[in-house]
């Protein structure tokens, strides 16, 4: 027997109840609500956007708010009460009696968590960009797509601090606490280290804080940060660095996720 | 050919020792229960011998393997947990059927499973709208779908009625006969074990305190024991103990328990009526050699206090 089958019951069984009705419906909807009717197209109209793939990157993000909300609600939930949820109770006890490693079991559960809720995530933004703006979005769908690069990294980083902590805990309830602290957290830290960063005359504040939150990077690539160009203005090579470098971080989280549930974790 | 083998197994959890140097081995074609007090090491052993949990010391082998992430093994296994979880939003039914297609096993297999159990009436139900004793009878299907040659059972018949336990006992039974299956029982219902287990490894403080063939062990520990049946047990157990020759007592529901010094028998047989006369006690019955797991589990433990 393949070993592929077992993968992929375990992943249809994930989805099964992460996206039971109606969670998949109300999912939907609240993204097709947000893209459409609560974009903001304010920055877009501002005489910062010069260039065409300013606006493109300014359109991208001004769908962004309230779907990206949605979508770290999402992937929250999964990870924190999907996966905390079938440790409590011994569902991955359940699993671990069926012919897949251990690492098969968390990709499926990662992928019905995390890799479901980006393709609707994604999916309906696009669409919505395609429908909106396409003469704008086609030639730049690159920029289009590093702008949502840079945006899901600090939720993937969240999500994956919440997996550590799921897994340590076996649990998901705090997990989903510290998630939810943490986002908004970082809200704050990122005011303060702007105020830093103004106060001290230095981008060093900055530059620390686009590791771990790279959309403040693109923001000032594209003369949309807190101080346009003054302050700061990165190259196109270290945009794609710290990008990559925040994306690093959020693979070395997963990676001691996994390493910890192939090895470590007992139930 | 032996199925599991662990040898010097030990666990802690912090400063709480689980299991303590536990060795066991189980052969083919057994049906070994695991009996023990509460905090005995039981589903400690049980996790470690199905990779749940890693050893701290010692090692186990399923099948000859490791059993830490073996995907080899666990086609080869059936699982009962004490408490038994399963995706709870989806269908019974639904659900084996996924189990057969994880296992690769004809879809036919789930409906066969949930017959074997008699939970055909449940089919379209989802798992969470099962009651105690429907889940576990559920759990027991779903370790059965794949015909497992190994099934190891952590308080099987734990939320069953007396029917359904009685047709679970009779269900190991037939697996046995008929298909050779290997049984590991964990449970506390000692009666239940004694009518289908032909080997018993008694734990308690994480190591195997006694283990072997019942036959074996009842020639070990419960020689001398005679039992006595009457309408009056305190009364007379309390003349009785008085007995310079008596070792041990016990009264339960069948009566008086007495393991008497080596060669007293005979002179227990012959005190027992006087003793029964002088209180006006009537006895029902005497009879040498008749333990029940309760007892030899309590004479086993009590054998090696102190150990």
């Amino acid at each position: 027997m393949g070993k592929g089958k077992p993968f992929l019951e375990v992943f249809a069984s994930a989805l099964h109840e992460d996206y039971r009705f109606p969670i998949l419906e109300i999912f939907a909807f609240l993204y097709a609500l947000g893209t459409f009717v609560f974009a903001s197209f304010g920055p877009a109209m501002s005489p910062q956007a010069v260039s065409s793939e300013a606006i493109a990157y300014t359109l991208t993000t001004s769908l962004l708010g309230l779907p990206l909300f949605i979508f770290i609600i999402l992937i929250f939930k999964n990870v924190a009460y999907g996966l905390g949820n079938d440790l409590e109770k011994g569902i991955i006890q359940t699993y671990f009696s069926y012919p897949l490693k251990r690492r098969g079991i968390l990709t499926a559960k990662l992928l019905s968590a995390l890799g479901i809720a980006l393709i609707i995530f994604l999916a309906i933004q696009i669409s919505a960009l395609y429908v909106l703006a396409p003469d704008i979005v086609s030639p730049y769908l690159g920029t289009v797509l590093l702008t949502y690069a840079a945006s899901l990294s600090f939720p993937f980083l969240i999500a994956g601090i919440m997996l550590l902590v799921t897994l340590a805990l076996r649990r998901g309830g705090l997990a989903l606490v510290i998630g939810i602290v943490l986002y908004f957290a970082m809200g704050i830290i990122s005011s303060i280290v702007m105020f830093i960063s103004y106060a001290t005359d230095s981008p060093l504040a900055l530059k620390i804080i686009s590791v771990i939150s790279p959309n403040t990077v693109l923001a000032q690539y594209y003369s949309y940060g807190p101080f346009g160009s003054e302050l700061w203005t990165p190259t196109f090579s270290e945009v794609l660095l710290y990008i990559g470098a925040s994306y690093v971080i959020v693979a070395f989280l997963f990676f001691l996720g996994y390493l910890y549930f192939s090895r470590r974790l007992g139930l | 050919m032996a199925l599991i083998v662990a040898e010097g197994l030990a666990k802690s959890y912090g400063r709480v020792i689980a299991v303590d140097g536990l060795d066991l081995t189980l052969n083919e074609g057994s049906i070994t229960g695991l009996i023990g007090p509460n905090g005995a090491g039981k589903t400690t052993t049980i996790k470690m011998i199905l990779g749940l949990l890693k050893p701290d010391r010692g090692y186990v082998r399923v099948f000859g393997q490791d059993p830490w992430d073996n995907t080899d093994m666990r086609s080869l296994i059936g699982v009962v947990y004490e408490k038994a979880f399963f995706p709870s939003h989806q269908k019974t039914l639904d659900y084996l059927r996924r189990v057969c297609r994880v296992f690769g096993v004809p879809e036919s297999r789930a409906l066969e499973v949930l017959e074997l159990v008699n939970l055909q009436e449940a089919s379209d139900r989802p798992i969470k709208a099962l009651s105690a004793g429907m889940l576990q009878k559920f759990a027991i299907a779903h370790a059965l779908v794949h015909k497992p040659r190994l099934v190891i059972a952590d308080e099987m018949t734990a939320n069953l009625d007396p029917q359904a336990r009685s047709a679970l006992l009779d269900l190991i039974l037939q697996l046995h006969k008929d298909e050779n299956v290997t049984f590991l029982l964990s449970s506390h219902i000692l009666p239940e074990l004694s009518r289908v287990c032909d080997s018993v490894a008694i734990i308690n403080q994480g190591k195997v305190w006694a283990y072997g063939k019942l036959t074996e062990l009842y020639a070990k520990y419960a020689v001398g024991i005679i039992r006595i049946s009457t309408d009056k047990p305190e009364a007379l157990a309390s003349k009785i103990r008085k007995l310079n020759y008596i070792e041990k007592l016990d009264i339960d529901l069948r009566g008086i328990s007495i393991r008497v010094i080596e060669g007293k028998e005979e002179k227990l047989y012959e005190d027992a009526p006087k003793l029964a006369k002088k209180i006006k006690a009537k006895i029902l019955g005497i009879e040498t050699g008749s333990a029940s797991l309760e007892e030899l589990y309590r004479l086993a433990v009590g054998a090696n206090k102190g150990r």
